[in-house]
């Protein structure tokens, strides 16, 4: 199983930060993290990271409800960005619409559609897909 | 008076073409010899033989008993005694026994004071009478059918004055009869509709339209709006003139009302609808994204700190946060079967549904030895969408075998019936039976139980009453317990 070096978390939840953090850690999921309240703050954030070959996060983890700029806005922004094919996104919102399930499935981008609360073995499923 | 012969003879010829023609005859009474005389012609309304020969009591014989007789002896004897002319329509009985109407004239000849003769006329008139007595009926009919219709009416000459109205008008235009005929349908029209309707006014009096019909705006005696259907036809004379118009007038303003109060109820009814999908939407994700950080704390605490769990609270908090959980899952469940639009039915075998029920359940069947009897014909298609039968049928069954007699396994039977448009599945089972004078009102409420059974929910028979309603069906229900609940399932059978 490969530990993931990246992980980055666009959420506005702080607990499920807060949560999410502990379980990565607990469960040795990656070597450092990112976290950015909104689309708005990740987009500004990753754009020159990616354009200048930093450490590019591997996986993203992406809400969808969240203020300034959703998930999808935030899709939509992210794929205009040369680089971003090398980046693993999974939607992780409580959400069970089957607007937004079905939405997901129109992005090339998105690995999968992970329905909240996350757990140990989902967070699992995540590493082994990677 | 002398009158030659020959003018005699011919005048005599004349009154005889006269007599005949004109149906009329003469009668002669002669009082000194009580003797009475009829000519060709009176003996022929009276349909007796030429050679007949009547006196003044035969006579008098023919007239109807009641009315007729009595007056005919009353002016006959007043003519006699008081030398007074008569002239009267009345009605006799023919020798064949037919009723007439004859007119009967008679005037004293007097001398000395004294009345010598009488002499007279008779008159078939039982043709003319007859057809003036129906036509007053039948005037008498329709002037009654005028003034108490429902409908509002007015003969309008014209100039477009109200020239008769009738009472219905009247109370809807808030005017009387004698205020409203001072008026003209111009000044009870509302202004807006007034150029359309002397229009068509003036195109029906040129013979370019028949007859006139329209929603229109009248104003009543305290200035309010009167909503009105129009019909009105125009009258000619037998030259074709135009003499006037008959209007019917349907009071339409409380159709309008009560029109207007619905559609705003339809629109209030709108709104709450999307603010509830709103409040559903709210509930399912907040409460879901609660839900889900309780969730995840509590793994992380089991991961990061075992010995927590073991306090005899960590127990309880997990299970409040899996009720909790479980709760939002049924929530979003009802919302998405109350919300959801344009659902797209199908055709579907119920015996086939049936039995992919069975399977899906039939490790619970053999282990809790349930005996079921399906007698369902295999041609019966219902109006559904596959899943929510899929559920509506589970559902019915699992619970038929959750509930069943503590000590015995639980039977089951399926039959159904086709009643209008619905096929009637009924389900069968001997087991606990529902006490339904006290639950019946909460049977298919959202968290009723009425077993304390351990996997009882209450949900159930709320999400299928949903699923049922969606797809156009419903649910009755009989029970007796301890022996028996029926549950009848309406669902609409596919054309």
């Amino acid at each position: 199983m490969n530990k993931i070096d990246v992980a980055c978390i666009i959420d506005d939840d702080p607990i499920f930060i807060f949560g999410a953090k502990r379980m990565m850690q607990l469960s040795n999921f990656c070597n450092s993290f990112m976290v950015f309240k909104n689309g708005q703050e990740a987009i500004n954030n990753l754009k020159p990271i990616m354009n200048s070959d930093e450490a590019i996060p591997n996986v993203i983890l992406l809400d969808i409800n969240m203020p300034i700029m959703d998930g999808w806005q935030f899709l939509d922004e992210f794929i205009k960005i040369e680089s971003h094919k090398s980046i693993t996104i999974y939607i992780v919102s409580s959400s069970i619409d089957p607007v937004d399930l079905n939405r997901a499935k129109r992005y090339d981008n998105i690995k999968n559609y992970i329905i909240k609360p996350i757990s140990f073995k989902k967070l699992e499923s995540i590493l082994q897909d990677v | 008076m002398s009158i030659p012969n020959i003018q005699k003879k011919s005048s005599i010829n004349l009154l005889d073409f006269i007599q005949e023609h004109a149906a009329i005859g003469t009668w002669e009474f002669d009082t000194t010899l009580s003797q009475l005389n009829w000519s060709t012609q009176t003996k022929k309304i009276h349909e007796v033989s030429l050679d007949y020969k009547p006196n003044v009591e035969l006579g008098l014989s023919f007239y109807k008993k009641g009315y007729s007789l009595n007056k005919i002896e009353t002016l006959f004897t007043n003519c006699i005694e008081n030398h007074k002319d008569f002239d009267i329509e009345i009605q006799i009985i023919t020798q064949t026994g037919k009723e007439k109407w004859v007119r009967t004239i008679g005037t004293p000849i007097i001398e000395n004071n004294k009345c010598i003769k009488i002499q007279g006329l008779i008159q078939d008139i039982d043709k003319k009478t007859k057809n003036s007595k129906a036509l007053a009926i039948k005037e008498q009919q329709l002037s009654r059918t005028f003034e108490t219709a429902l409908v509002g009416m007015a003969i309008v000459d014209l100039e477009g004055t109200l020239i008769d109205v009738n009472k219905s008008l009247c109370k809807t235009l808030g005017y009387n009869k004698d205020e409203i005929k001072t008026l003209t349908f111009m000044d009870l029209t509302h202004p807006d509709d007034l150029r359309r309707d002397y229009a068509a006014m003036m195109r029906m009096i040129s013979g370019k339209l028949d007859h006139y019909e329209a929603e229109k705006r009248y104003i009543n005696k305290k200035g309010e709006i009167i909503w009105a259907q129009l019909f009105t036809t125009i009258v000619r004379d037998s030259n074709g003139q135009p003499e006037h118009f008959i209007a019917q007038i349907n009071d339409l303003t409380l159709i309008k009302k009560s029109s207007q109060k619905v559609s705003q109820l339809l629109d209030t009814t709108e709104n709450q609808n999307k603010r509830l999908l709103n409040f559903a939407h709210i509930v399912s994700h907040n409460l879901r994204s609660h839900y889900g950080n309780l969730d995840m704390l509590l793994d992380i605490i089991k991961m990061d700190s075992p010995e927590t769990t073991k306090n005899e609270i960590f127990p309880l908090i997990e299970q409040a946060v899996n009720n909790l959980g479980e709760t939002v899952k049924n929530l979003n469940e009802v919302a998405a079967i109350n919300t959801q639009k344009d659902l797209k039915t199908e055709s579907l075998n119920l015996l086939e549904n049936f039995n992919k029920a069975f399977s899906s359940i039939s490790a619970l069947i053999i282990n809790s030895e349930t005996k079921i009897s399906i007698n369902i014909e295999p041609e019966i298609f219902v109006k559904g969408i596959p899943a929510y039968l899929d559920s509506i049928l589970l559902n019915f069954l699992t619970n038929a075998i959750k509930y069943k007699k503590i000590n015995e396994p639980a039977k089951i039977e399926i039959n159904t019936e086709i009643e209008n448009d619905f096929v009637i599945l009924k389900i069968k089972d001997y087991g606990l039976g529902i006490d339904l004078k006290k639950h019946r009102d909460k049977l298919f409420g959202m968290y009723k139980t009425f077993h304390k059974h351990k996997d009882s929910r209450g949900l159930g028979l709320f999400i299928t009453k949903n699923q049922v309603e969606a797809i156009g069906g419903k649910i009755e229900v009989e029970s007796i317990v301890n022996e028996s609940t029926t549950f009848y399932i309406y669902l609409k059978t596919y054309e």
